[in-house]
């Protein structure tokens, strides 16, 4: 049996939910069929979240799934240039016409990149940094935002090695939002197929919650009282400092993590709310970080 | 005498990567098992941690090199630590994870002329500490005459900084910690 899990035809964090209730119950007990043939656009929130399933399949050793390609040519391009391709050969059986290998596009600041370690959390820094006077001439950053950017983006990598139990992934890239915002804005996606907010606080914060622990009050566990499963008083720094960050410049993270989901939602954003729970179940962790170019009207 | 410890030094000592960020908890903690070593070994009074050569500081990294190295090895009564060669983004990283754990330590920027305190002191210990860093040695009724207290709260704030290891005490003075 062959269980079809229809990638939408625009993939962002939006189309996560519809996306997730796709997979029925976890881990799947039937082989998975990705069919992007109708999808043309992804976002860096589609590509990790595609990845992080085809992850958690193979580690519940589970078959591995088939994934079908978008049928337009210039969408397949584009997730080569992501870096998107590359890893999905490894995890998936990819049907389709699979493009050449290309540089990255322009608004790519970070290819899609597996975190499995601290060494890896280094060279997505570095990379991005790097790449750090591209974000401020082309997205129009300030330099100290450029900074505050990076060091958010270390912290939410950091949180696969140090919470999830097992490996992720990370991508960033920068849009034109201007009918949207009235500006550019750079997005961070990270996501891993771990143990998810829920488990990794369990033994430590369930007893205090009681009845009411679940996937939402462990996010705001960590999001609002920065608490970590570790006891050490230092622990809880990098959600704290991502969360500082945050409020200076404006920006949006949202966090998604079993069958909930945390957005702390700045003023330019009238559509989101706090906290949505009883969401399809989706294994892991997923943030993503939006931080508009200039402070939006 | 003052030993200097570059943080750059270490970190391409303890991580192989070519960048000049101290990231991740791991890196963090490797890079403060060699200043432990280096202060082991050290008959110097001040230890200055030199961070002139280092891009990125995250928070966790921060907290692994600064505030452990304050928390959990804390040097004997008679040494001193000094961050030096800060930026001002380095200079807020590690003011907020000393600031959240009760911790202080001094510290000079790359661009300032005198030592400031970082992490959490109250107001008249951070008034006290900046008297002491711009007038050099002072006693207690001097830095109550500077800053129009009584004696007593002068003193109060200068015995917390000298007990932080903050101020150094000799000869009934208090001195700022030497960086050069």
């Amino acid at each position: 049996m062959t269980r079809i899990v229809e990638i939408p035809t625009s993939f962002d964090d939006r189309a996560m939910d519809h996306y997730a209730a796709a997979f029925g119950s976890w881990p799947a007990g039937e082989r998975l069929l990705f069919d992007a043939r109708g999808t043309t656009w992804v976002s860096p929130y589609g590509f990790v979240a595609m990845l992080t399933a085809a992850q958690a399949v193979t580690e519940a050793r589970g078959e591995r799934p088939i994934l079908y390609l978008p049928a337009s040519e210039d969408v397949r391009r584009y997730w080569a240039r992501a870096g998107f391709l590359r890893h999905a050969a490894e995890l998936f059986e990819v049907h389709g016409k699979v493009p050449r290998a290309a540089s990255g596009s322009s608004d790519t600041l970070l290819e899609v990149t597996p975190v499995r370690g601290s060494d890896d959390v280094h060279e997505v820094v570095g990379r991005v940094q790097e790449g750090a006077s591209r974000i401020l001439l082309e997205v129009g950053l300030e330099a100290k935002a450029t900074i505050g950017f990076t060091m958010a983006l270390s912290e939410a990598c950091q949180n696969i090695v140090e919470h999830a139990g097992t490996t992720g992934w990370v991508a960033v890239q920068a849009y034109d939002w201007r009918r949207r915002l009235g500006t550019r804005v750079v997005v961070i996606a990270v996501s891993d197929a771990g143990i998810g907010f829920r488990r990794s606080l369990e033994p430590t914060q369930a007893r205090r919650f009681g009845d009411r622990w679940s996937d939402a009050t462990a996010l705001e566990a960590a999001w609002i009282q920065n608490v970590s499963r570790f006891r050490d008083p230092g622990r809880g720094q990098g959600l704290a400092g991502i969360k500082r960050y945050l409020g200076r410049w404006d920006g949006k993270i949202t966090i998604r993590s079993g069958t909930a989901r945390l957005a702390n939602v700045p003023a330019w954003d009238r559509e989101d709310v706090p906290m949505t729970e009883q969401l399809p179940f989706f294994p892991g962790a997923q943030v993503q970080v939006i931080l508009p170019a200039l402070a939006p009207k | 005498m003052i030993q200097t410890i570059r943080l750059g030094h270490l970190l391409r000592e303890a991580v192989t990567t070519p960048y000049r960020n101290l990231v991740t908890r791991p890196t963090g903690a490797a890079v403060r098992g060699r200043i432990e070593r280096a202060l082991a070994e050290s008959g110097c009074r001040t230890a200055l941690l030199d961070f002139s050569d280092v891009d990125l500081l995250d928070l966790s990294c921060a907290d692994e090199i600064v505030a452990k190295l304050l928390l959990l090895s804390a040097p004997r009564p008679d040494r001193y630590v000094v961050l030096w060669g800060l930026r001002d983004d380095q200079v807020e990283a590690i003011d907020h994870v000393l600031g959240r754990q009760q911790l202080a330590v001094a510290a000079l920027a790359a661009e300032a002329a005198v030592l400031d305190v970082l992490g959490a002191v109250d107001g008249d210990a951070r008034a006290a500490f900046g008297c002491v860093a711009e007038r050099g040695p002072v006693s207690a009724g001097a830095v109550a005459e500077g800053l129009a207290w009584a004696e007593g709260r002068a003193r109060a704030a200068l015995d917390m900084l000298a007990a932080r290891r903050l101020v150094r005490v000799a000869g009934g003075a208090f001195h700022p910690l030497l960086v050069a």
